[in-house]
């Protein structure tokens, strides 16, 4: 009961701030230097054209007028049209959304997994060579740039060993995979389309090693140091002391105190992965939300940007809340 | 199967985490300023400028003529590497330090003043907060333009919510002190206790953090100017120079993309040790 009272207080405090986001974005894309309707028109149009054009995306309306326009259509989930495209854009941005998600979900899935198990190993080894080693390979994965990673990844990967595909889209066309989600390999499964299962995996090895390498560095600190933590409380020296079974103080108190910072630190860490996501969809021509929103900026398409932007806001702040309730529930010592 | 690891556990002594921790500090200290110095002394280290193109051919092999080889219009990489680091450091220093006494500012008028001052601050850093970093730069970047100014105050405009917000929780602590209370009653002014306690105080933790945040912020210069939202060619930036790399990679040529990342790489590295190494000192001497 208190739990839901907490989401409840916590899902209204996110109206304002989802408003400001809304109005911010509608009022400053206004303002990017640059015209949508130029982009679309050819060089020899003439201002009739250009007002034909801006009339039919109800450009031509007072801002206030437009502004109402859009909300009522938030409400109803009509987020407009694009201008570059003309079709719908909540029809566009469902397909590229899957895509996206595949890659992030499955990076941040190995990276939190890895992290565990490379954190704890390292911080029962605390100021040992194994220890360095990992703290080290932290910091050169806090300081890389990721989109660099992948290129280098293309070159051994692709271009010098062969093992893996060309970056250039996230499944071989000639497999005729039917798309359900947009996510390609759970389509593929879902299809039962052997080939395309192999050729989406083969496709996701190499952005996924990117993304997980660019994420895995801060959940590692995190879990080393919760372990650290643990390993010097007087708690677990009584247990050890007392000849708890390894397996126990493993379990029991290694694993779960790291478990239970462990919500908060995947909600930064996916914030992170959906920034970088834009840079490693480009690399690989992965096609998804974040090359789509792109291009959506670069050409001032006005619907696509206020759609992209207010759903990674929307996106951003639930996996916050998410995590927030579940460190409640993980840890009764959370006062909400 | 028992675990010889696991039973005593050896816990690090105060003066062996200083050592490292200093160890950090000097080893990152070195890496700035040997680049610092590359870029200083750029002109002298390199045979051609670095917009300068070679008539002889583009995509030159490395050995030669060209140390790392020319690129695709025919530009010295060596040159171009040590040119870009002009631009990296420069930017992400300048915005660094704007987002620091901004977003400071902010944070000390916030947390002092409290009140509906706070309230309007603290919602717009909330709005400023709901994107993830990356997405906002590339949103303000577009609004901004390009141009080292332009940069400079982008790379900023991100940074500085995350300050104010730092600061103005410090000085929310700090402002309940018997120290300032006292200052209060001996009629110091507003200004007096901001600028002699409260500024001074609620920096601590900021002075860890701008460190990690210039390597952060080179990072972020150089993936906007990889999407080309930031330093366009022919301008040397290592962002720029890597994109134009992206398709020499695809053809099994390294010599275009890789030195500028591994540049990238080890300034920022540089940052990331010296920002860990007085991390773990503060650390150290809070135990």
């Amino acid at each position: 009961m208190r739990i839901l009272r907490f989401v409840g207080r916590r899902l209204l405090q996110l109206i304002p701030v989802l408003l400001g986001v809304v109005v911010l974005t509608f009022l400053l894309v206004r303002v990017l230097p640059g015209d949508p309707i130029r982009s679309i028109l050819g060089p020899n149009a003439t201002e009739a054209d250009a007002a034909a054009a801006r009339a039919r995306f109800g450009l031509d309306q007072p801002l206030w007028k437009q502004f109402l326009d859009y909300l009522g259509g938030l409400f109803t989930g009509n987020f407009g049209t694009s201008i570059q495209s003309g079709s719908p854009v909540s029809g566009e941005m469902a397909l590229r959304l899957g895509p996206t998600l595949e890659l992030v979900v499955i990076a941040v899935a190995i990276a939190v997994v890895l992290a565990i198990w490379l954190g704890i190993w390292s911080a029962r080894r605390a100021d040992r060579l194994g220890d360095h080693t990992v703290r080290i390979f932290a910091l050169f994965g806090n300081s890389i740039p990721e989109f660099w990673l992948g290129l280098v990844l293309i070159l051994v990967g692709y271009a010098a060993l062969g093992w893996f595909p060309a970056p250039s889209g996230r499944v071989d066309p000639d497999t005729n995979l039917t798309p359900l989600t947009g996510a390609d390999l759970v389509d593929a499964v879902l299809t039962g389309n052997g080939p395309a299962m192999a050729s989406a995996a083969a496709h996701l090895v190499l952005p996924v090693l990117t993304l997980v390498i660019g994420v895995l560095a801060p959940l590692l600190r995190s879990v080393r140091a919760s372990a650290l933590e643990v390993l010097h409380s007087e708690a677990y020296a009584a247990a050890a002391a007392h000849g708890l079974p390894e397996r126990t103080l493993l379990r029991g108190y290694l694993r779960r105190a790291t478990l239970v910072r462990l919500p908060s630190l995947a909600a930064l860490v996916f914030g992170t992965a959906i920034g970088s996501t834009v840079l490693v969809e480009y690399v690989y021509s992965w096609q998804g939300f974040g090359q789509w929103a792109l291009r959506g900026l670069l050409y001032r398409d006005y619907p696509v940007v206020q759609a992209s932007v207010l759903i990674i806001a929307l996106c951003y702040v639930l996996i916050f809340l998410i995590a927030d309730v579940v460190h409640a529930v993980l840890d009764p010592r959370v006062r909400i | 199967m028992a675990d010889p690891q696991l039973a005593p556990v050896v816990i690090g002594g105060g003066d062996r985490d200083r050592r490292f921790a200093r160890a950090l500090i000097y080893v990152g200290g070195a890496i700035l300023v040997v680049a610092a110095l590359a870029a200083v002394f750029a002109p002298l280290l390199s045979k051609w400028g670095p917009t300068e193109i070679d008539p002889a051919g583009t995509l030159a092999t490395p050995g030669g003529a060209h140390l790392l080889g020319t690129d695709g219009n025919g530009m010295d990489v060596w040159s171009r590497v040590l040119h870009a680091a002009r631009i990296d450091l420069g930017i992400a220093v300048c915005a660094v330090a704007l987002a620091v006494v901004v977003g400071t500012l902010l944070g000390l008028l916030a947390g002092y003043l409290g009140g509906w001052v706070d309230d309007v601050l603290m919602r717009i850093v909330d709005i400023f907060q709901a994107f993830p970093t990356f997405i906002l730069a590339l949103a303000v970047a577009a609004l901004l333009g390009d141009g080292f100014g332009n940069l400079v105050l982008t790379i900023a405009a991100v940074n500085a919510p995350a300050y104010a917000r730092l600061v103005r929780a410090e000085v929310r602590t700090l402002r309940e002190m018997a120290y300032i209370e006292a200052a209060k009653t001996s009629g110091a002014s507003m200004f007096g206790i901001l600028w002699r306690h409260l500024l001074p105080n609620s920096l601590t933790p900021v002075r860890v953090i701008a460190p990690l945040n210039c390597g952060w912020a080179m990072l972020t210069l150089a993936g906007l100017s990889f999407l080309g939202l930031g330093v366009t060619v022919p301008t040397a930036e290592w962002g720029s120079m890597i994109s134009l790399g992206t398709s020499d990679v695809v053809a099994g040529r390294w010599w275009t993309s890789v030195p500028p990342g591994l540049a990238l790489l080890v300034c920022v590295l540089g940052f990331s040790l010296l920002g860990e190494g007085l991390q773990e000192r503060a650390d150290a001497k809070r135990r």
